[in-house]
């Protein structure tokens, strides 16, 4: 975004990036505003370089899905079952329902806790800590079905090749008990969701703010409910037969595209996870599993998308004739939102700027990595994150 | 002697990212500190000034690039100060450090923690439960106070 000059003089003044970006993620962004209005904005993300695609390379296929979950551990799921896909593609596995059914109850799970730290997470950044200490109370009982289900609260580890580990199997006790929580969970997040909408204090610091066209949601990429927010309507569980064939659901559309759109998608579609959750509970067929008859050997190239709570996700690889992986890829949701977060604070108050770019994504919420630099007098500083705090309280 | 009065009252953690996945300093933020497990209900507080913590958190394993960043924060926290390395990856770095077979270690990765500061208490688990962590900042706080 930024031109060559303006980044010249930047990169200058951020001595301290290295030790700010210690804080939470390993994100900078920068900011650049004239008398308070952003004119621009950049961010740079490469702390946290593993080479996982690189560790990868000739390791077998199910030592090197375990790795796939450990690149991320909000959406630890989506990419264990992604890559699962991918490979079951590639070499014509089948796969018995019941599994599909429980990587689809995971799956759900796990965009319910994602969106629930999300707007915890926005509203601290804008300074309502109740709120945002509630929304980490709804957020707690979501875990702890995750590990009724799975046995761990992050890394769950639930599809393996031909169908899912035994553990995550879902017995009559465990549905039962599932059932409840999840009787529970809704009514606080149906209480919750109808005092967020409704609060005056919080739509009226987020209406009108951090516009993303429609126009732009396409030219910069932005995926996943970013651009559900600004008026596409695209979703790739309508199109995965995982999903399509079983399951009732709406996609949440909205056209206003400004932080308020992002905040209220977000919230309708932990609804609508809750629904598919019960869906998937009700209808689960009574089958073995988990199919293991199947031979592993070489595979062309394969590819396979998904929707991640944050977006799309997307993996691709091949593997040689015993099975191991050749050149992985994969994409991340994240990394979708970033060009987006940058366009849509442009032209907003510096104020709006840091809530607009936690709209977008979660992950970007330590704001004091944010230099901004004053194009009149031609200073810059790093703002700490006390500052950025008290701008957007408007104290 | 100040500072001990002080404690008392106080406990600050400064939790330091340094790459991993995001599971375990979830777990630390929004976990345990949250009202559910209520780490605050110990008088331990989060801060982001390592010029104010007493105990400096590290989750991830140590990438070569916040290296030197982590070096920084360990020396600007005053004494005395404890290191807790939460998870698998900030004590022997993993999957990521430890390729395994003939592969040896990672490029990209130091290793744990304890390879580029002192570290006082390790955490395991992939992520530890927040109940562990609880468990082990409720140990060490005697520690702190000077009791023990």
């Amino acid at each position: 975004m930024a031109d060559t000059d303006r980044k010249d003089r930047a990169e200058v003044e951020v001595p301290m990036g290295m030790v700010h970006s210690a804080l939470l993620e390993p994100f900078r962004i920068r900011l650049f505003v004239d008398d308070e209005v952003v004119v621009d904005a950049e961010i740079t993300y490469d702390t946290a370089h593993r080479g996982i695609e690189r560790i990868m390379e000739g390791m077998p296929i199910q030592k090197g899905l375990i790795l796939t979950e450990r690149i991320c551990g909000i959406c630890s799921h989506i990419h264990i079952w992604n890559g699962t896909r991918m490979v079951e593609r590639g070499l014509g596995i089948d796969v018995p329902q019941r599994a599909h059914h429980i990587r689809v109850i995971g799956n759900e799970l796990e965009r319910l806790h994602s969106h629930l730290l999300y707007l915890g997470h926005a509203f601290e950044i804008l300074g309502h800590e109740t709120f945002s200490m509630r929304c980490f109370m709804v957020r707690e009982p979501v875990q702890n079905i995750l590990f009724v289900l799975s046995g761990n609260r992050v890394h769950y580890t639930i599809p393996v090749l031909g169908g899912i580990r035994p553990r995550a199997d879902i017995s009559h006790e465990k549905r039962q008990t599932m059932f409840s929580m999840i009787d529970k969970l809704e009514t606080d997040l149906r209480e919750f969701a109808a005092r967020v909408l409704n609060d005056p204090f919080i739509v009226s610091r987020i209406k009108e703010i951090g516009y993303l066209s429609k126009e732009d949601a396409v030219k910069y990429g932005a995926l996943g409910p970013n651009m559900r927010a600004s008026g596409i309507d695209f979703d790739w569980r309508y199109k995965l037969p995982e999903y399509r064939d079983h399951f009732d659901f709406e996609v949440i559309v909205r056209d206003g595209g400004t932080v308020l759109d992002r905040v209220a998608c977000r919230v309708f579609e932990c609804l609508e996870s809750i629904k598919i959750i019960r869906q998937a509970l009700e209808t689960l067929p009574d089958e073995d599993p988990t199919n293991v008859d199947f031979e592993l050997g070489a595979m062309g190239y394969s590819t396979s998308y998904n929707e991640a709570a944050r977006g799309e996700i997307y993996d691709s690889c091949a593997l040689d004739e015993v099975g191991r992986i050749r050149s992985y890829i994969n994409r991340t949701p994240s990394m979708s939102s970033l060009s987006a977060m940058e366009v849509s604070c442009i032209g907003d108050h510096l104020t709006d700027a840091s809530i607009t770019i936690a709209s977008c994504d979660p992950c970007l919420t330590c704001t004091n990595r944010m230099t901004v630099v004053d194009e009149k007098k031609g200073t810059n500083y790093v703002m700490e994150p006390e500052d950025v705090l008290r701008l957007a309280r408007r104290v | 002697m100040l500072k001990e009065i002080s404690r008392k009252n106080a406990v600050h953690i400064m939790l330091v990212y340094t790459g991993g996945c995001n599971g375990c300093d979830i777990e630390v933020v929004n976990a345990v500190m949250s009202p559910f497990y209520d780490l605050e209900q110990y008088k331990v507080m989060l801060t982001w000034n390592p010029r104010e913590a007493d105990i400096l958190a590290v989750t991830g394993p140590v990438t070569r690039k916040m290296e030197p960043a982590l070096k920084e924060i360990y020396a600007a926290i005053p004494e005395p100060k404890l290191v807790a390395a939460i998870g698998t990856c900030a004590i022997i770095g993993g999957p990521y450090a430890n390729l395994g077979g003939d592969l040896g270690s990672s490029d990209q990765i130091v290793g744990g923690v304890n390879k580029v500061i002192p570290v006082d208490a390790y955490i395991p688990g992939c992520p530890p439960r927040p109940e562990d962590i609880l468990q082990a900042v409720a140990s060490v706080i005697p520690i702190l106070a000077g009791k023990r």
